[in-house]
Parts: C-alpha cells; structure tokens; sequence
C-alpha cells in the first residue's frame, strides 16, 4: 500500500461554537475553516497546523447522509465527546482501498464529498472510503484523498505569543486492549511502519509506535496480552501536541483559565510535558510536549528505565538454553549418592579427562544436566573455589548456537571472553566470560557439533 | 520427580547493570518482572530456551537474600528443579528425613515452590517448583 499520512483528526463536540473557543485558546490559533457539509448533516471547524489539521466536528446543518450523522450521534450516545477518527491521508484513495481489500480489510466504496466556509463561500472536494468499526478493531479510521489543493485551507493564523501556540501533532494515542489485533491491522493491512514495539513492566504497559510521515500514531495497551482483552474493540484516547516553548504555553493556558500539570520531564529523554486539563479538552486526553536537541540523539531512542524491546534485534548469536550446571564437590561419590536418594536425579557418565586434575559425573535433568565435578589437587581453581566459598554451584553452561559468532560479539561488546577450545565433553567446543561481567557467575557459552 | 531444570537463581547488587549483560549482552529476552514483597526481592526472569535465569536483587536490608549478598557476593544462588506434583515431592523429601527450608510449599515467582537446605544437598540450594498453570491442570484433573 502507498505511504500514508495522518491528514487530519477529528474531534467530536457537541456545542460547535464552544469548542471553537476553546480550541482556539488551546492551540494558540483562530480557525482555518468554519463550514458545514450539506451532505453528511454536519458542521465543522478546522484548524491547520504544520503537518495535519484537526476538524472540531458536531451535528448540524442540514439533515444530510445518516451514514455520517447517525453515527456521529451515537458516537455522543455511547462515548460523549472525544477523539472520532483519524483520516489517513492518500494520494489515490480507490487504489489505496483495493489494495486494503486484497489485504483483507472490509473498507466501504470510496465516495466523493464535499464542504463549504461559511465565512468565505470556498468549497473544499475529496473523495473518501471509510473502514467499519468492526473492521478496525473500534477506532475509527478512513482514507481521504483531497481534490483541491492544500492551500484551499489556510494554516491556522497564530494567536499567541512566539514558542506559546501549538505548531504541530507530535502523536495520536489508541487504547488497545488487544495489541497484537491492532498490530496485525496497522502493520500488516494498512502497511504502516513499526517504529517501535517496546514493553514497560514497570508501568505495565506496551506501545506501538505507527509513523505517518511525522506524526506517531501510539498504540497503548497492557504489558501482558489478558484472555479478556482478546477482541475488545480500540479506543482513540488523546492528543500531543508540539509547541516550542512549553512553559510559557502553559502560563498562557493557565492565565486562559486552563488547567494544566507541568511541565515535567517526559518519559523519553529529552523531552518536557504538560496535560491540559478540564472541559476545554472537549474528551481529549491532552498532551502538550517540548521536544530539546537531546531527544533526537539516538541514546534517546534507546529504551530506557526496565523497558524492553519486543522487536528483538538482530543478533550475531543466539543464547539457545541452559546446557548444564557445574556443581562442585570434594568427593564426588558422596555428592552423587545425595542428588541421586534427595531428587532421584541418576549418575549418567563419569569422566576423568586425560591429564587433567579432575573428575565429572554427569546426572541428567530433562532439559539440561548437572555436573559434579571434583577437583583432585589443591590449587584447581575449582579447589580454590571450594576453600573460599564452600561447595555447591560453580559455574552454567550456556548453549549458542555459533561460538566464534559469539566470542567475536562479545569482544566487540568489551566482555573479556577466553578463546574457544574443546570441552570436556565430546563434541563440544567452550569458551569462558570473566566474572567481572557476569554479576560474578562463572559462565561457559558452548556449542554442540 | 524432576522434569526439567526450571531456572537458576542469580544474587545481583544492581539490576539495572544485571540486565545489561544478561538481557543486552547475551540477547536474552526478560518475560516477566515482579517485585517479591515478602522476599523483599525484585526478580527479573530472562528465557534461555525452555529454562530461565532468575536475577534477584535484594530491596530491603536483612532478608536472606540481601545477607546472603552480603556475605557471599554476587553470583549463583540456586538452582530450581520443575516437578510434576511439588506437594507430594515435598511429603517424600520429608519422609526420608531431608533438611529443608521450607516445611510447607508456598507461592513464589516460580509457582508453588519449597526450598531444600543446602545441607541437603552438599551445598547447592535446591528449590523445587510446580508453575501454576500445572496445579491448575492437576485440579481440573482430579475433580
């Protein structure tokens, strides 16, 4: 599917003429636009920022298409004001809704539409497809390619104080219930690059991040996927917007009778936030953010805090499984009678290696086996072991599915990793990371032939 | 009795710097982070194929775990053994008399856990588990 934008958002209210206001004073701009479209029985108000516009949009004028107003009021039914789409930008709207359709996607036939400015008498024409909720998982979307040209709508004037006005969207949030349904929808229908899947255990949270040009639409659901989550439909959640100059728009908002919290530090470095609160958001949870210099340095886009990644990256190797634990003991029959009457866990093989200062016995345990080993002079570094610290578990073998790939990554990584060489067992090639890296575990990587 | 080894316990000062090496280092993916109360313990569980390595890290001062750091040091704590019935394992265990640390099973990170005393064991702590999904199942069973 072609590249696409997020071309606007829209906004449901009920009281047209008091949203205008209050988005007004919230994004520091007068409107772009004051319209109505005779045929879809709606009235709207638009604002255009630097990379996409929001349409305020209620009921009104005209009775129009009930295909848009009776779903605009049961939207207000269910949900009251709040986040209503995301129009999703296209340059060609009938190939880029087949080309959903051969992806799976039940979209609705593309459909020419039309609006006028009540101030100005323009007309604006599109053409537009939009998917059912059932078909996008609840949150509702649709593609838009416009016909007239983008200066028909003027960017909204400024009306606040330098750096204290929203210059553009940063990104639009979708609660998810079921992530990996709205992956499947965002990744693998609409094409849309992934630029980020990371969890957050300390939040209990997993975001999406979708790029459209350069706005991110966030998708936010739980750490874990819950059995009761499975199929929920989505919910459009909130806006962030960007603003140069965080602290003095909050001052202005707030002189404005706006609440707002902030600024604090956001969770990705770099970056200063506020919410906006109260009933000026008409529903929208509401995001004010300041990016500095710092947040675009790539450390910044390094998970940070306990979040991990769940895209994995690519890797020289792969840790495979647990390939066996060293047990260290002074007298290795002793210690085998004990794991063998305690856990019925049964020597398998011994092995006295040729030259060496120490004996094995191999006690298979499912998916991994233990090794006792007894050293048999004083000065073997498991003897020394035994002196300082007792008897019990020495060392873990770690199985990788390429040494050499391994030992090279580590090195390039600066982990002090021994050469590989043959192991004890057959077959086997070890080599051994410093315990000065390893939270002081004595860790052999090995790869079996 | 033993299916497989389900994990094994490492003592760290600072997860933080742990799970540079374990999960970005060694590449291995964290499944699961909980904070142990009773413990006083905040645990990481990183999946090394069908086993685990547990990293513990001791929150609050004068619990096992955090003497046990004090005295020994980082590393290798213990090692925990996946059984089919941990009940009943550990009814055997004290059957034969087997020094123990804990007389009852109870709920840890692992599922229905025991501890055995390192005694037992010639110095090894051995921990048995029966995850939960498992005890389920053996419910469901039994009804």
């Amino acid at each position: 599917m072609a590249d696409l934008t997020l071309d606007h958002v829209i906004i449901a209210v009920q009281d047209l003429e008091a949203a205008t206001a209050d988005y007004a004073m919230l994004l520091g701009r007068r409107p772009s636009w004051r319209g109505e479209h005779p045929t879809y029985g709606t009235r709207n108000t638009l604002f255009r920022i630097e990379n996409t516009y929001v349409e305020l949009l209620s009921l009104g004028g005209g009775s129009g298409d009930p295909r848009w107003s009776g779903e605009l009021a049961r939207f207000f039914d269910t949900q009251g004001e709040g986040v209503y789409a995301l129009a999703l930008g296209t340059g060609d709207v009938d190939a880029t809704v087949r080309d959903a359709r051969a992806c799976g996607l039940d979209v609705i036939d593309p459909a020419d539409g039309d609006g006028v400015d009540l101030d100005t008498g323009a007309r604006r024409a599109w053409r537009n497809a939009q998917v059912p909720l059932k078909a996008s998982n609840g949150a509702r979307i649709f593609f838009i390619q416009h016909r007239s040209p983008p200066d028909a709508l003027p960017v909204a004037p400024v009306a606040a104080a330098d750096g204290a006005f929203v210059k553009r969207m940063d990104h639009a949030v979708v609660l998810s219930a079921d992530m990996e349904a709205s992956r499947r929808l965002w990744s693998d229908v609409l094409g849309v690059r992934l630029a980020l899947d990371r969890t957050f255990p300390e939040r209990n949270a997993r975001i999406l991040f979708y790029r459209l040009a350069d706005i991110t639409v966030e998708i936010s659901g739980g750490a874990a996927q819950t059995q009761e989550g499975v199929g929920k439909p989505d919910r459009m959640w909130g806006l962030a917007w960007g603003v140069d100059d965080l602290r003095a728009t909050c001052a202005r908002l707030n002189a404005a009778g706006i609440e707002t919290s902030g600024p604090r530090p956001g969770i990705k470095p770099g970056t200063l936030v506020a919410t906006a609160k109260g009933p000026a958001t008409h529903g929208v949870a509401t995001l004010l953010i300041e990016h500095t210099p710092e947040s675009f340095r790539p450390e910044s886009r390094a998970p940070h805090g306990q979040a991990f990644d769940n895209a994995p990256p690519r890797r020289a190797f792969t840790a495979k499984g647990l390939d066996h634990v060293v047990v260290s003991t002074a007298d290795l029959e002793a210690t085998a009678m004990r794991w063998s009457s305690t856990l019925d866990l049964q020597v398998a093989e011994t092995l006295q290696p040729e030259g060496s200062h120490f004996r094995l016995a191999k006690l298979p345990a499912g998916n991994a086996f233990i090794e006792l080993l007894q050293p048999l002079t004083e000065d073997h570094r498991v003897a020394r072991s035994i002196a300082e610290r007792g008897p019990g578990m020495f060392s873990v073998a770690i199985e990788v599915d390429d040494l050499d790939a391994a030992v090279g990554d580590l090195r390039a990584k600066h982990v002090l990793v021994s050469d590989p060489e043959p192991g004890v067992w057959p077959d086997t090639r070890v080599a051994r990371i410093n315990k000065s890296f390893t939270n002081g575990v004595s860790i052999q990587l090995i790869q079996r032939s | 009795m033993i299916k497989k080894v389900h994990h094994v316990g490492v003592v760290v000062r600072d997860m933080e710097q742990a799970m540079r090496f374990y999960r970005d280092t060694l590449g291995l993916p964290v499944h699961k982070l909980q904070t142990i109360q009773e413990q006083g313990v905040e645990a990481a569980l990183l999946t090394l194929g069908d086993s685990e390595i547990e990293l513990l890290e001791p929150v609050v001062p004068d619990t096992g775990i955090a003497r046990y750091l004090e005295r020994k040091g980082e590393g290798l704590h213990h090692v925990c053994f996946q059984v089919d019935d941990v009940e009943r394992a550990l009814f055997d265990l004290k059957e034969k008399g087997t020094e123990l640390i804990d007389q009852q099973t109870r709920i840890g990170i692992a599922g229905r856990i025991c501890f055995l005393h390192p005694t037992a064991m010639d110095g090894t702590l051995v921990e048995l588990c029966q995850p939960l999904e498992d005890e389920a199942r053996a419910f469901a069973g039994s009804a």
